[in-house]
């Protein structure tokens, strides 16, 4: 069949496998066409998240005194470190590391708080009040201080960290989650829903979740470039990603005693870093802009 | 078929309704009238078992309701249209499936449930490509003849309206109340409606359930309520609404379906 030449009398000819072919074929060219800027930029970071180890020759920890602190050139793009390893090579890997670790936190971080909010939201006044009072007491906490004291409780590792940057991260969603739920339920199609006997997991799945899932896309983004600066911070503090691991802010940590001397070292790291986090800021307005629009 | 005995509800040690006694027969249009909080609302939730009754009994044909934890199951056989047509629908859902929602608890199978929809899509005059809709590609009145089709799908006895027609313009209330008109007639239903506008309650309703204060002044007879109602607040109200002229002086039959 050609998808370009096709009317509703070739339509209705369609095996029911074609028919469903079509629908995702101009589903897809839809999404395309109203999310363009973010597929482009979203295709760019998880490339480089699953392919940046196959763009380069070298090894990421494998040292070379002989070529150490050298700067930028066509060998070595962003120079090399204090051990002679390529920066640019270091940097793909650690996109993995920052970028991966990061989105692996704020999705976990993402369904944890909508499972909270969306029981306190939908359910009694009982479960509203423990899930938020729980919600409350983890707020009450500063969220770096309190991935510092998990870690250091737990040991600094990798693992550990991911644990408490998700045991900080879920609680925004939690209240957003609870209060677009709180605002759903008064709304007439959810009595109509409940009157017509639909069960529990039908109004969720049906009424609250396509409801609230674009706002909570707009918090995913946003928390996924904090939690990129966070898990930066919490492995130049010294918490995270271990050496020699590429984690970016690792990086950051190893090349400060160098800062002077051989400032590369610290800059393309953290150019990284500002631009990762710039993307995911402006994918989360352009999520933000796109449900004003569909509000309205 | 609907018979309301000594229905009483409090929340929270405030009386929100007393002592509501009334008949529905099948075929049979009952209109609530009264002014903003006397209770109108409540005793249309109380019906749907959405608030729990403190006392009283209500009875459609033999299923009964009589405490609070039976009156939240609900009546069979009733579905409402809510007041704004627009939020009535789930913005993120196709018209098709909500429509089809309220054949849930029916024992169809997927494609007579397909059929079913476009009957009722058929039945409110509207274009079945509608369907596929969104509630944001429709107009009003689509929207409100959708929610109407949504109740009637289900084959209910009863229908209650939630001031139906208050969100809508001069014309399309015309077209809506024909509509209905049509569809009691076709389907031998009995209509229940919460209203404010006393002009539609003199057309469409055959009897009239004044409430003040969540009590019931008056429950009449609609030529006899609108000839001169027997209760002092149900004149007060006609003498407001003949003053700023938002009910008419005689009663036209224009408004309904031969």
């Amino acid at each position: 069949m050609n998808l370009f030449s096709f009317n509703y009398l070739s339509f209705q000819k369609c095996t029911l496998a074609q028919k469903y072919a079509l629908a995702l074929y101009i589903q897809t060219q839809t999404v395309f066409k109203k999310h363009s800027f973010f597929l482009l930029f979203f295709g760019l970071l998880i490339g480089l998240v699953l392919l940046g180890f196959a763009m380069t020759p070298y090894d990421p920890v494998e040292t070379n005194f002989l070529n150490r602190l050298s700067s930028p050139s066509w060998k070595n793009w962003f120079g090399t470190d204090q051990m002679g390893r390529d920066i640019a090579t270091r940097i793909l890997y650690g996109a993995g590391w920052s970028v991966g670790l990061a989105l692996i936190v704020s999705t976990a971080g993402a369904v944890i708080g909508m499972i909270i909010g969306l029981l306190a939201g939908s359910l009694g006044r009982f479960v509203d009040g423990f899930c938020m009072r729980m919600t409350d007491s983890f707020f009450a906490f500063p969220e770096l201080i309190a991935a510092i004291v998990i870690t250091g409780v737990l040991g600094p590792n990798t693992v550990n960290m991911v644990i408490a940057l998700i045991l900080v991260s879920w609680m925004r969603f939690a209240r957003l989650v609870r209060a677009l739920t709180g605002d759903i339920k008064q709304r007439d199609y959810v009595v109509q829903a409940k009157l017509n006997k639909l069960p529990y997991y039908l109004i969720l799945s049906r009424h609250y979740l396509p409801n609230i899932i674009l706002s909570v896309v707009v918090i995913w983004t946003s928390s996924w470039s904090r939690t990129i600066l966070s898990i930066s911070g919490l492995s130049f503090l010294g918490f995270g990603v271990q050496p020699p691991q590429a984690e970016w802010g690792a990086m950051l940590l190893d090349g400060k005693p160098y800062m002077l001397t051989a400032p590369h070292v610290m800059i393309f790291p953290g150019i990284a870093v500002l631009v990762t986090v710039l993307i995911l800021n402006l994918m989360g307005d352009h999520f933000r802009d796109h449900l004003q629009s569909s509000e309205k | 078929m609907l018979e309301v005995n000594n229905l009483s509800v409090r929340l929270q040690d405030q009386t929100l309704l007393e002592n509501i006694n009334f008949k529905l027969s099948r075929g049979e249009t009952l209109c609530i009238i009264g002014e903003s909080g006397s209770g109108k609302t409540t005793l249309l939730r109380a019906l749907l078992g959405l608030v729990p009754l403190s006392l009283g009994s209500v009875m459609l044909d033999r299923h009964v309701y009589q405490s609070p934890e039976q009156s939240q199951i609900g009546l069979p056989s009733t579905q409402i249209v809510m007041q704004d047509p627009i939020a009535a629908l789930n913005p993120r859902q196709k018209i098709k499936r909500s429509i089809a929602e309220s054949l849930y608890k029916s024992s169809l199978q997927a494609v007579e449930i397909d059929h079913a929809v476009l009957q009722a899509l058929r039945d409110v005059e509207l274009p079945e490509s509608l369907e596929n809709r969104y509630p944001a590609q429709i107009s009003l009145g689509q929207a409100q003849r959708i929610c109407i089709a949504r109740a009637i799908v289900a084959k209910p006895d009863i229908l209650f309206f939630d001031e139906p027609l208050s969100a809508l313009d001069a014309i399309i209330q015309k077209q809506i109340a024909q509509l209905l008109d049509r569809l009691k007639k076709q389907n031998d239903l009995s209509y229940i409606f919460v209203t404010h506008d006393l002009g539609f309650a003199r057309h469409y309703a055959d009897r009239i359930l004044l409430l003040n204060s969540g009590k019931v002044e008056e429950y009449q007879d609609v030529n006899l309520f609108f000839q001169g109602p027997e209760s002092i607040y149900g004149q007060e109200l006609l003498e407001a609404a003949y003053i700023l002229g938002s009910l008419p002086q005689k009663k036209t039959e224009e408004f309904r379906v031969a």
